[in-house]
């Protein structure tokens, strides 16, 4: 391919990306508004469509799990949970939203504080999880962004074995 | 090289339609897309973000491009270089032993897996075969 060619691709492409990012930031500024005012920082769940879920760190899970009022929902699959999680946490896996297995009705009040966690700030099903039971009807529903590696390293209270 | 004329109308369609409906699918739903990138546990959160907002509009744009005829051979080559990428991203999703969704089709996307790899390198193909079509070679 000879220079002429090339730069003319080239110039192509810079236009391409040139038009869609105009197009991209220009149809989204309310969202790059929320993003720059420190929304969507650990996960990309939008106030306004979701406003029962917010993100909690490490000392406001403990305080929640030392007031003993907060229900906490592992979404880890099964044999990460058993092999340790959070004392007094349930199970929910959580892969996708299609998965009928979560439909079980979670017997508390919708009302009730959900304290959701994974394995840590890298891992997504808690905020999968979040968004479903939101969808649910819960009105109460923190992510503990630090999630289990956090809570573990900082030899919190866990338990080994299946949800009673 | 596959250099039939009727063939090369074809890839464009199917590369065309493909690229502007899995676009299209995710610029309905940005936050959705951002959350599938940042899946892939690769790039920072504002890095997914932003490349959430406008990689749907390259999708739409190139697909548009391919369909009419403008541009042809810099948005095919461009859209090769991008299945390259995708296709870079599966082999090291499945190294990794990640089990994500592609985020390719929005809700209707699959996990990321070998069918993937198939899908990915037979667009890849048609895109490779409209860049490299000659009009003027005998069929």
């Amino acid at each position: 391919m000879n220079k002429r060619i090339m730069k003319k691709l080239l110039t192509h492409i810079v236009f391409i990306i040139a038009l869609s990012a105009l197009l991209g930031f220009g149809t989204n500024v309310r969202l790059i508004k929320q993003f720059l005012g420190g929304e969507f920082q650990y996960g990309f769940i939008s106030s306004e469509e979701y406003p029962s879920i917010s993100f909690i760190m490490l000392p406001e899970a403990e305080g929640l799990f030392a007031m003993n009022e907060a229900l906490f929902i592992d979404s880890r699959n099964a044999e990460a949970f058993k092999a340790g999680h959070i004392a007094g946490a349930i199970n929910i896996p959580y892969e996708d939203e299609s998965d009928t297995r979560l439909l079980v009705e979670l017997s508390v009040p919708k009302e009730k504080t959900l304290v959701i966690y994974c394995d840590g700030s890298e891992c997504q099903s808690s905020v999968g999880l979040s968004k479903f039971l939101h969808d649910q009807g819960f009105t109460d529903i923190r992510v503990f962004f630090g999630g289990w590696k956090e809570w573990q390293m900082e030899g919190l209270p866990m338990e080994i074995g299946d949800d009673k | 090289m596959i250099n039939n004329r009727y063939l090369h109308y074809l890839f464009r369609l199917i590369l065309g339609g493909v690229f502007i409906w899995a676009g299209i699918i995710k610029i309905t739903n940005p936050l959705g897309f951002a959350q599938d990138i940042a899946n892939y546990q690769l790039l920072p959160q504002s890095i997914s973000f932003f490349l959430a907002l406008f990689l749907p509009w390259i999708e739409v744009i190139c697909g548009v491009f391919i369909l009419t005829g403008l541009f042809l051979r810099s948005s095919s080559f461009f859209l090769s270089c991008i299945l390259a990428g995708f296709l870079f991203l599966i082999i090291v999703t499945m190294i990794r032993g990640l089990d994500v969704e592609c985020g390719c089709f929005g809700s209707l996307s699959r996990q990321v897996d070998y069918k993937l790899l198939l899908a990915d390198s037979a667009l890849l193909f048609l895109s490779l075969n409209i860049f490299f079509f000659r009009k003027s070679l005998p069929n």
